[in-house]
């Protein structure tokens, strides 16, 4: 399978007379692992969003392969090949991890009120199969065990693994991640950023992860793009990133940030 | 789907883990409570009394309603008060559609009343669709208030279109039930165990096939691909969008599927009364107390729940029914006056007061109630394995 390119160009996004993303351009390669990072409200989120289509860009393209992504409405961003998690999980508490990962299926699968009614043989082969791979995600990604407990009742680092493991059922060529990291302690960070780095080698997709932990991020990126105040201020490999002194001073602040 | 075959995890174990829940003797024990509860049900005929049977009917009307309800507010999150309007809506379907041809005064197409309970619950589908692009762009209490304007509008209608429900006055007889000729009424000697099975007992076993399905296919749909939708909409509708669910269709759908229900539960419901009559006032069969009271089924059930759906109604319709039979054969002075306690009276208090207890001390509902005492049992049973 090849993966194609993730291109943004260019890409304005206001809120009213406030600028989120001021003329970002970025180019995820195929296969790498790319990390966008930034400050708190530098727009790595809405950077996000414009790419999977839940915010338009007021200005600027963004194209996947062939595929102009601005003009996509977010539900056919799944049938494209790209898999998303969410900063905040934003799982079905009360549903039990395989339903929440099957989720993840809904673009592979097909049938509606009345087949999924009927329980209609094919319908049910189909569910089956699907499953079964979803069963293997989550055995790969370690919550295998928890398969048939509701999500509600897991530790925060497992939800984030639902989370990561419903991105996955979509079987992606593009792997969006949004601080896979947020909220969990130093040794799940440490682990999720193996797994990840796993996920890149053994599948050969592509995996844009927006991070704020910096360890994280230098350990496994490929490249870094830095974001502040919506505009991109460093692209390059992650040491030239770190040594840049315009994102130190992003991250450390200085006087001359506000003017920024 | 050739991806599937080709990207196999990495360091993939020897056994995944299976996806099937495990089938252990609670599940059996689940199941054969079905099976019993259905073999009761099927039964019933053949001891209780008519007036018993009807009140029975009457309960398995609601279920019907409920679970339709409990699809689109409790799976999919829409809060919907127009449940009477659909419900108005297929009676009306169905008494024009299977209603007698040639009448000057009122709209009849003589259609055979199997095809024109389809028919009807197509028509109520499609209205409820009409409505989905209001539904798509509210929420919650918005959505409610503005689904209970059709609860308006059909009391309306019902009243000015005369020549479909035969007005407010007199009201308008459903053409009686039959299937591929065989009728549900009195006609014909038909005997079970020397019990005779007459119209009340025909009725109520063709209402206990439409429970059935109407049961199985919520089931199947909350099981599967669609019920999963629903339920990603409900909790995080960009999370649903990401993962290649329409938002729109999905909401769309459940308010389709919802309406077919509520039509069909009209059906049932003109069926029962035997007599298709428009209300008067908005508090009448297809009024807001209508609609609320599906609320109710369903809260007490536990929102989004099937099976709480039906016992739901089992005990909002359920009650009154039971009550006032109970009445007449306790003995019990009821009154008829303006402020008499009726049975109505006294179990709109009861379930006012059971859907306080619920919203108070177990928000999941009676589903919920079962889920811990199942948890319980199974809980004990690994500890018994275990030891």
């Amino acid at each position: 399978m090849t993966v194609p390119e993730l291109s943004v160009r260019d890409v304005t996004l206001r809120f009213g007379g406030l600028y989120a993303l001021d003329d970002v351009s970025l180019t995820v390669e195929p296969g790498s692992l790319h990390a966008l990072i930034g400050p708190n409200g530098a727009g790595k989120s809405s950077c996000f969003n414009v790419i999977s289509g839940l915010y338009r860009a007021n200005e600027g393209t963004v194209t996947f392969g062939d595929h102009d992504l601005t003009r996509t409405r977010p539900h056919r961003l799944a049938r494209m090949g790209i898999g998303r998690s969410f900063q905040n999980a934003a799982l079905s508490p009360h549903s039990t991890v395989l339903d929440n990962v099957m989720l993840g299926r809904f673009a592979l699968t097909h049938g509606g009120f009345l087949s999924c009614g009927l329980r209609l043989p094919w319908t049910r082969r189909e569910e089956r199969k699907h499953a079964e791979r979803a069963a293997e995600i989550c055995d790969f990604l370690g919550i295998g065990a928890e398969l048939h407990a509701p999500v509600g009742s897991l530790p925060y680092g497992a939800v984030k693994r639902v989370d990561l493991a419903r991105a996955l059922a979509v079987e992606p060529s593009l792997l969006l991640l949004d601080e896979p990291a947020a909220g969990t302690n130093a040794a799940e960070t440490a682990e999720l950023a193996s797994t990840i780095h796993d996920i890149r080698d053994e599948l050969g997709i592509s995996i844009l992860l927006v991070e704020h932990d910096m360890g994280l991020v230098m350990g496994i990126a490929d490249r870094v793009t830095v974001l502040d105040f919506g505009r991109v201020i460093a692209d390059g490999p992650p040491a030239d990133v770190q040594a840049d002194p315009e994102v130190v001073r992003a991250y450390l602040g200085s006087e001359n940030a506000e003017a920024g | 789907m050739s991806e599937i075959a080709t990207k196999s995890p990495p360091e993939a174990p020897e056994r995944a883990p299976s996806p099937k829940p495990r089938r252990d003797a609670l599940w059996w024990v689940r199941k054969a409570l079905w099976l019993v509860v259905l073999l009761v049900a099927l039964a019933l005929p053949l001891y209780l009394e008519a007036e018993w049977l009807k009140a029975g009917q009457y309960m398995m009307v609601g279920a019907v309603g409920a679970i339709g309800l409990t699809l689109l507010t409790g799976q999919a999150g829409q809060l919907s008060l127009a449940h009477a309007f659909f419900l108005l809506a297929g009676a009306t379907a169905y008494t024009v559609l299977s209603g007698p041809t040639g009448d000057p005064e009122l709209l009849g197409f003589g259609l055979d009343p199997l095809l024109a309970l389809l028919g009807a619950v197509a028509i109520s589908a499609v209205l409820g669709l009409a409505f989905a692009p209001v539904a798509g762009r509210l929420r919650g209490i918005y959505l409610g208030v503005a689904s209970l304007s059709l609860v308006f509008l059909g009391l309306y209608f019902g009243q000015a279109a005369e020549n479909l429900t035969g007005g407010t006055s007199t009201g308008r007889p459903p053409a009686e039930f039959s299937l591929f000729g065989f009728p549900f009424s009195n006609e014909g000697d038909l005997e079970i165990l020397g019990v005779p099975i007459r119209e009340t007992e025909r009725v109520w076993y063709l209402f206990l096939a439409l429970t059935v399905i109407a049961f199985l296919l919520a089931r199947g749909a909350v099981g599967g691909r669609v019920g999963r939708a629903w339920r990603a909409v409900r909790d995080n509708e960009p999370a649903a969008a990401v993962m290649g669910v329409s938002v729109w269709r999905a909401k769309a759908g459940a308010f389709a599927v919802s309406s077919a229900y509520a039509g069909l539960a009209g059906v049932m419901t003109v069926l029962w009364f035997d007599l298709l009559k428009p209300d008067e006032s908005e508090f009448g069969t297809y009024g807001i107390n209508v609609s609320i009271a599906y609320l109710a089924m369903i809260i007490i059930g536990g929102l989004g729940s099937v099976p709480g759906a039906l016992v739901g109604a089992l005990l909002v319709n359920g009650l009154p029914q039971v009550l006032a039979l109970y009445s007449t054969e306790l003995g019990w002075s009821t009154g008829t006056g303006e402020h008499a306690f009726t049975p109505i009276l006294i179990s709109s208090f009861v379930y006012g007061a059971a859907i306080i207890l619920v919203v108070l001390f177990e928000p999941g509902g009676l589903a919920a109630i079962g889920r811990r005492i199942a948890g319980r049992l199974s809980g004990k049973q690994r500890e018994r394995n275990g030891s």
